[in-house]
């Protein structure tokens, strides 16, 4: 995994590598719960995607009981990832996806390990945002809940990290 | 004309008056043999009394048009995804097609989580992105709008070249050209997707968002359409952008499709049940045949 933007100094490498490594582990640990009757896969029955996925959340709820913000974003990445954010919001193409990006304005409580609530739209993350950051893993997703940004994992429908404030 | 044959004539003509049922009005589309048929739907997930209106019409439909699948334009279900909302958003107003053996191709919405890829009468094979050819000439790339991360556009690229002459027809949900007041144009997903879609001769684009109808004035070559008013309405809504060839904004609506050789032949329909706009479109030149 690596930014799309170019490294200024080793410290921000170093940055990246840690956040990557921490975002390996989340995803390694949901890959090991995602097994039995959690095991997600697809049918015609929505009552039994339906299980499958609950069945999903609480695994990783119990595998990470003692997950707390800040555990990926680290203090350390927040103002690196706030920085690298910056340019694709940057003057008048900017407000574009700024504006995109607070188009959908879901009610979301921020809380690590609480599933994103069904109810609620998803926010659009426009591509140069995400040409921005470092990328992901399969099933691992960048999203905006107005302002801040969230770490969500698509496969269980979870938010696993967040950072307040990301964009003004 | 003789009366002998007037007769054979005047049943034939009240059979289809017949089969039509409740949509009793003229099928404009050329309905030839071996063509593909298909159906558009738009932001319909809402299990209410007009998704239900525009599915009553939908069915009726296919006595005249017998179209061979459906395209979904996503927000398939509002509000939720228990297996609740699939039967009573989804299952419950299309039964009849279902159960006829229609196929349902659907993209994401914002209202959709990713999950509903595993949903298997969404047909999505397990991505929030896939391509299919249900004819041998014509495929289709559905995207995810939502999220049009690097991976996706990488992936969009190689499936636009591996696709070489075929009728190349993309949908998605958030239009990249669109006269709604409340979301229109995406500017940032237009400038990324756009410079695909001219290099690799896309066809036909179509997406939903905004709940109405519009058929936009070809931008570079490329028939758009919006078609985000299958269950939900937001009238009056089509802004003056000089974007729309035809706009219809005062109900709810679907279109059939049918692409017989290089000519995409199209009938938009009513809640009502009255053609709000119908034509023929020409295909582009692909890189081959330029």
């Amino acid at each position: 995994m690596q930014a799309t933007t170019p490294l200024a100094t080793p410290a921000e490498a170093k940055l990246i590598a840690d956040f990557d490594a921490r975002v390996k582990a989340y995803y390694e640990l949901r890959d090991k719960v995602d097994e039995g009757s959690a095991r997600q896969t697809q049918s015609k029955e929505p009552e039994k995607i339906e299980a499958q996925k609950k069945a999903l959340v609480a695994n990783i709820q119990k595998a990470r009981a003692a997950a707390k913000p800040g555990d990926i974003f680290t203090p350390a990445i927040q103002p690196f990832i706030k920085r690298l954010l910056k340019p694709a919001i940057k003057g008048t193409d900017g407000q574009e996806n700024k504006n995109t990006l607070k188009e959908e304005k879901p009610n979301v409580e921020l809380k690590v390990n609480a599933p994103y609530p069904q109810d609620q739209p998803l926010s659009i993350v426009p591509p140069d945002v995400l040409l921005q950051l470092p990328k992901l893993p399969k099933d691992m997703e960048y999203r905006f809940v107005r302002k801040h940004l969230i770490l969500y994992d698509s496969r269980a429908s979870l938010i696993v990290d967040f950072i307040y404030n990301a964009i003004p | 004309m003789t009366s002998t044959r007037r007769l054979p004539f005047s049943i034939a003509a009240l059979t289809i008056v017949l089969a039509s049922g409740a949509l009793a009005q003229q099928l404009t589309l050329p309905n030839k043999p071996d063509s593909l048929k298909f159906a558009v739907i738009g932001d319909t997930g809402t299990g209410d009394a007009h998704q239900f209106a525009v599915a009553e019409k939908l069915i009726a439909f296919r006595n005249q048009f017998k179209y061979e699948f459906l395209l979904m334009m996503g927000d398939n279900t509002y509000g939720g995804e228990s297996a609740q909302d699939f039967q009573r958003r989804f299952e419950a107003p299309y039964k009849p097609l279902l159960d006829a053996g229609l196929k349902f191709y659907a993209a994401l919405g914002n209202h959709d989580t990713p999950n509903q890829r595993n949903y298997k009468l969404f047909n999505m094979g397990g991505k929030q992105y896939y391509s299919f050819r249900p004819k041998l000439g014509v495929r289709f790339f559905a995207l995810d709008s939502n999220y049009m991360s690097p991976e996706q556009l990488t992936w969009l690229k190689q499936e636009l070249e591996a696709s070489g002459s075929d009728w190349k027809i993309a949908f998605f949900h958030h239009p990249l050209y669109s006269s709604g007041g409340r979301h229109g144009s995406d500017a940032a997903l237009r400038d990324q997707l756009e410079p695909l879609f001219l290099k690799y001769s896309v066809d036909v684009v179509m997406s939903g968002h905004d709940h109405f109808y519009e058929r936009i004035k070809p931008q570079k070559g490329i028939y758009y359409f919006v078609v985000g008013g299958s269950a939900k309405l937001r009238s009056g809504d089509i802004g003056t952008t000089g974007l729309t060839a035809k706009g219809f904004d005062s109900g709810y609506s679907f279109m059939g499709v049918e692409i017989a050789g290089d000519e995409f032949h199209f009938q938009t329909i009513s809640d009502k049940a009255v053609t709000v706009d119908s034509g023929v479109l020409k295909r582009r030149p692909t890189p081959a045949t330029k």
